[in-house]
């Protein structure tokens, strides 16, 4: 066992090496262990014993940041994109390192980002929100206005419908990042979307949406009357600050539980119809075609899913065998989550994780299982059920009914395989 | 008197006298066609750029030639080719808007009544100093009218802090969209043609336009180039390992054609095409992809909804629950649920896609 101390700067680089497959050999993992070291090492820690920099020399004042970032040494903890997966980095996605996080709230900053155009720069002042249509009175809004209404908090997920999109075919992507990244989980404050549609007045046959967005793709989807009415926001807050440009600043809409395509952001114009418009991006794009050639359409609601967030492929456990902490996501766009089973064997047999925080309807539920590694290797999977009794299938199940070309709406077990050395991949079991 | 009729009478002070002054009924009547046209443009002391450029002196301007303004392209270079508003080029575009000047932005669609041009190039020209309008004739027109129509009243007091406070709603929080702001935002079309313009392109137009602004990434043929969306052929392919989801062979309606093409294309300068571009691009889909043969083929508002794209039918609404992961009641196993120990079938490490390999690009993308 290395004698040498080791800081974030080797974890990551192991991490790296790990994602690259380079740790074949037990030396490898040897190398990588942090925490045990203290545990049988005679020799004092110089950690300890000796003054360090920090303890000694001041830090910065309370004028270095006005507005914080995180710790120097979190540098690695950000947002990673794909670059073969799209034409253009403007009309593309990015994912959120969800094996870095704990709780259930993303950090606004590591929010997974999917625009069509490219993220929108639009000052508050210059926004305006209309909505016409089959109303009594056509209106048009203005921020100021926006911020008059009464306004609720709600912590809600947000997933891409292609979340998991890219492993229909089998394992290919090897992170959970990659794999399950295109989701998020903040506080939202905005207005229901119930009350601005009264204020203009719905007029009796009203039945559809048409939320557009002010960005360069000018972004529509057709969302049902009742689902507006239900639980919609019009939002202008993400975790207690202003939305971020990338997430529809200066106001989104929030369409819990529903994909996240529909959630327009830059939002400018609601138009009320009779009729759903079937524009581009629930047509061509955002329908999913089965083994028979036919397509579902308005494949709204995300199902209930989760995924083991750590240990996982970027997050391998480098601390040997012992006391290990598994921990992971787990969510439903049709309420609560009622329980997550974890299989350490690949599904042959399965404990319920423990649900900590809070537990609340179409939001992420963080889930964890404690147990002692014997060091031999594992093949993990989580399963969770939510309250109305749907269960997450594994993904050959989903396969047999759907066949491999729906890009959309994967929520099936995924198989992480542990290794003895703690070295972690993306795999699919028979 | 009001405001802006005072303003009336000072712009018209500076009117050079002219030889066939407009009658001041004319004046008038056409301050009321005005109204259509307040939203966006401005006249008057003061006026400033709306989402249309004032239009104080705009007999002898050069079209597109007001600093700071956004124009259309095609009204830039309309002025760079010599266009000068006068009472002939004025009148046309007025009458209709699109068809004189191809590519403009200007939302509004027309004045279908001749004597409602004449009466606004009247008025309009009370605030040009190359105007023809005599002061008295001037003062007379700006006699203030008993009644303010109701219409004028809304767009006045709506946008105004501390105006009249309005009786919409719970909360009377907004203000009325007006009729030029809707229809300028208000481009969506749906299946049944509702929302189209009026307009029209051939199959051989929209292969030029095509060319010369789509080719770059969509390909010569619509095969697209790279990564960027292929847009013909495909035809039987759905059931096939790699379906090729086109316009011919996936696409239910050809109403998302023309409203994709005409909000966000071509990418990077979306809503610069004129609606008889995007008729006649979506003209040039129809044909790269066989629904239609005839090079001469000319799409237009009135045959459009009759147009039917091949794999229409094969979409069903959403039936997920059907399968049986939902709403079950049954308890999940949780123990010796499988008779064999599980093992590896595949391996992400294979394909060695993730970023950070040397990964070449994965098998299947999500855009």
């Amino acid at each position: 066992m290395s004698d040498q101390p080791m800081d974030k700067t080797d974890l990551n680089a192991d991490r790296r090496r790990f994602l690259r497959g380079g740790i074949t050999a037990a030396g490898g993992l040897a190398a990588a262990t942090l925490g045990a070291r203290t545990a049988s090492s005679a020799t004092p820690d110089p950690l300890i014993t000796e003054v360090q920099e920090w303890n000694q020399v001041l830090g910065d004042g309370v004028d270095a940041a006005p507005y914080g970032v995180p710790s120097e040494f979190e540098a690695h903890v950000v947002r990673r994109d794909v670059a073969w997966l799209t034409a253009d980095p403007v009309s593309s996605v990015n994912f959120t390192p969800l094996h870095e996080l704990d709780g259930i709230i993303t950090p606004n900053g590591l929010c997974f980002e999917r625009h069509h155009g490219g993220v929108a720069q639009i000052s508050p002042a210059d926004h305006r929100l209309m909505i016409h249509g089959l109303v009594d009175t056509p209106l048009v809004f203005t921020m100021q206005d926006l911020m008059r209404f009464p306004r609720e908090n709600r912590i809600y997920f947000l997933e891409c419908a292609a979340n998991s999109g890219m492993e229909w075919r089998g394992a290919q992507l090897n992170g959970c990042q990659f794999t399950h990244g295109m989701v998020h989980n903040v506080m939202y404050t905005g207005v229901p979307l119930k009350l601005l549609l009264q204020e203009a007045g719905l007029k009796p046959n009203a039945a559809w949406l048409l939320p557009e967005g002010a960005d360069a793709s000018g972004m529509t989807r057709s969302i049902p009357l009742d689902k507006a009415l239900d639980d919609c926001l019009v939002a202008f807050k993400m975790n207690g600050e202003a939305l971020r440009p990338e997430q529809g600043y200066p106001v989104r809409l929030v369409v819990p539980g529903w994909e996240g395509n529909m959630w327009v952001k830059w939002l400018r114009r609601i138009e009320v119809g009779d009729q759903p418009w079937h524009h581009r991006e629930e047509t061509s794009k955002y329908t999913d075609l089965m083994a028979d050639g036919k397509a579902r359409r308005f494949t709204w609601t995300m199902d209930v899913k989760s995924v083991i967030t750590n240990p996982s492929p970027q997050a391998p456990i480098l601390h040997g065998r012992g006391h290990t902490v598994l921990t992971g996501l787990a969510w439903s766009g049709h309420g609560k989550i009622k329980r997550v089973d974890i299989s350490i064997d690949g599904g042959r047999n399965w404990h319920s994780a423990r649900i900590d925080g809070p537990s609340l309807s179409k939001s992420l539920h963080r889930f964890y299982y404690e147990f002692d590694w014997d060091g031999s290797e594992l093949l993990l999977q989580s399963r969770a059920m939510d309250e109305f009794g749907n269960i997450q299938p594994t993904k050959n199940a989903l396969r047999a009914v759907r066949g491999e070309n729906s890009i959309y709406h994967n929520n099936g077990i995924q198989t992480w395989q542990v290794r003895s050395n703690g070295e972690t991949e993306n795999v699919e079991i028979s | 008197m009001s405001k802006s009729l005072k303003l009336l009478s000072a712009a018209a002070g500076l009117a050079i006298l002219a030889t066939s002054p407009a009658p001041a009924e004319d004046i008038k009547a056409g301050e009321k066609v005005f109204r259509k046209c307040k939203s966006c443009h401005a006249v008057g002391d003061n006026a400033k750029n709306k989402v249309g450029p004032q239009l104080n002196d705009l007999f002898g301007r050069t079209a597109g030639s007001i600093d700071g303004f956004k124009y259309s392209k095609a009204m830039k270079s309309a002025g760079v080719e010599g266009l000068v508003w006068d009472d002939e080029s004025v009148g046309k575009y007025l009458e209709k808007p699109k068809a004189f000047l191809k590519g403009t932005k200007m939302a509004f669609a027309g004045l279908k009544k001749d004597k409602d041009v004449v009466n606004i190039i009247a008025y309009l020209k009370t605030f040009s100093v190359e105007g023809e309008e005599p002061v008295e004739k001037a003062a007379e027109a700006a006699k203030p009218e008993n009644e303010e129509p109701k219409e004028q009243k809304v767009a006045i007091a709506a946008p105004a802090a501390g105006a009249d406070v309005p009786d919409h709603g719970t909360y009377h929080l907004g203000r009325v969209a007006l009729p030029a702001e809707i229809a300028a935002w208000d481009i969506d079309v749906r299946p049944d043609g509702t929302g189209l313009p009026v307009g029209k392109g051939t199959v051989a137009q929209g292969g030029a336009i095509y060319d010369e602004q789509c080719a770059v990434c969509h390909g010569s043929f619509g095969e697209g180039e790279g990564r960027w969306p292929v847009l013909a052929g495909g035809q039987g392919t759905l059931t096939e390992e790699r379906p090729e989801k086109t316009i011919g062979s996936y696409w239910p309606y050809l109403s998302t054609v023309y409203d994709y093409v005409n909000r966000a294309m071509p990418f990077g300068n979306a809503q610069s095409l004129s609606d008889d571009d995007v008729y006649a691009l979506t003209a040039y889909l129809l044909y790269l992809n066989d629904v239609v043969t005839d090079e001469e083929f000319e799409l237009s508002n009135e045959n459009f909804a009759e147009i039917r794209l091949p794999n229409e039918k094969n979409f069903f609404m959403d039936d997920r629950e059907k399968e049986p992961q939902y709403s079950t009641t049954d308890e999940p196993c949780m123990s010796d649920c499988k008779p064999e120990p599980a093992t590896v079938v595949m391996r992400a490490r294979v394909l060695d896609v993730t970023p950070d390999g040397d990964e070449e690009g994965g098998a299947g993308a999500i855009d």
